[in-house]
């Protein structure tokens, strides 16, 4: 039993080494310079304290989607039962949500656990690259042939992607 | 972003409040596993916001336009995926940064591969959507959707 603080240890580096590496990176930083490394995590701060609430909204969803979607009308709405439509309600959800596509990868496990397919995951993602509520923004910066064109072929070829990626992630697992 | 999150956080915090008259106990389960799934990861959160801060200060856009708008051609589509895979930001962040590198002469494809890299692919957020999916999802997913980000550019060269 003289192991077991070790391999407590152990698992704690095995969980949390990403956050373990950022404060390794800080120390380099302000090895570095002090200044940068301050300014750098008083931007991470902000950033974090910016998107605080949407993060606690998008967790309170995740709690909701949980205990009240059961798991038979997810199979059949984005599941392989719910066909093209499942896919095409997919990409809709994709341009809609908003928020960094990170914040919402718990919310696309949590879903696919409750049956809906891997394609659905990805082409969420894929077409996540598109804001439908932010086209104005982006015409405004980047001029309309550009921004609707662009916004276009990021949805058409979310589909195919995500297919692909399906049939792939399917193929014997590694 | 502020804005946002606020109004997001009303909604779900209105449907919380019809849900508890509907069932109770339902509802203040789906607030335990809200709070569950939200602690388990707040250890990763705070390391991808650090990021974050490092990137945005030892990486500034200054450089990022520089190194977009003197190169040309393939190079310079690669290096638009790559810059947007390698930075994390809100969309809005993606769009003035964007207009400026146009604005300095960058090549349009490069520029959109840019963008879209920017908000779906993501390689600091990579540790992440692999412990939150599997190694094997986010290496695909990743790997894939950028040389379809680097596809859409170079089509999109062809439409305008």
């Amino acid at each position: 039993m003289s192991s077991r603080p070790k391999s407590a240890i152990w698992v704690a580096i095995r969980s949390q080494w990403l956050l373990l590496m950022v404060i390794g990176l800080y120390l380099w930083a302000y090895n570095v310079s002090p200044e940068k490394a301050i300014q750098a995590l008083q931007i991470s701060a902000n950033t974090l304290a910016s998107v605080m609430l949407l993060i606690a909204a998008v967790f309170g969803l995740v709690g909701l989607l949980q205990v009240w979607i059961s798991r038979d009308l997810i199979v059949r709405l984005l599941g392989r039962e719910g066909g093209v439509k499942g896919l095409l309600l997919a990409a809709l959800c994709g341009t809609l949500l908003i928020g960094p596509a990170y914040i919402i990868f718990p919310l696309l496990m949590s879903i696919h656990k409750q049956g809906a397919r891997w394609a659905v995951v990805t082409i969420v993602l894929s077409a996540y690259a598109v804001k439908l509520q932010m086209i104005p923004i982006e015409i405004e910066f980047l001029g309309w042939p550009f921004s609707l064109g662009r916004s276009f072929l990021t949805v058409a070829f979310a589909i195919p992607t995500g297919l692909l990626i399906e049939s792939l992630m399917e193929r014997r697992k590694l | 972003m502020f804005k946002v999150g606020l109004i997001y956080l009303i909604m779900i915090s209105t449907a919380y409040l019809i849900l508890v008259r509907i069932d109770r106990g339902k509802t203040l389960l789906s607030l335990q596993v809200a709070g569950r799934s939200l602690r388990k990861l707040i250890p990763l959160l705070i390391a991808v916001f650090g990021m974050v801060g490092l990137f945005q200060v030892f990486l500034s856009p200054q450089q990022v336009e520089q190194a977009l708008g003197a190169s040309n051609g393939w190079i310079s589509l690669f290096i638009g995926g790559a810059l947007g895979a390698v930075s994390i930001g809100p969309p809005l962040a993606a769009y003035p940064l964007a207009g400026s590198m146009l604005d300095a002469g960058a090549w349009p494809p490069a520029v959109a591969a840019f963008v879209i890299c920017w908000i779906s692919i993501g390689i600091i957020t990579l540790p992440f959507e692999a412990s939150v999916f599997s190694l094997r999802y986010a290496l695909l997913r990743n790997g894939i959707g950028f040389v379809i980000a680097l596809i859409i550019g170079t089509l999109l060269g062809v439409l305008l």
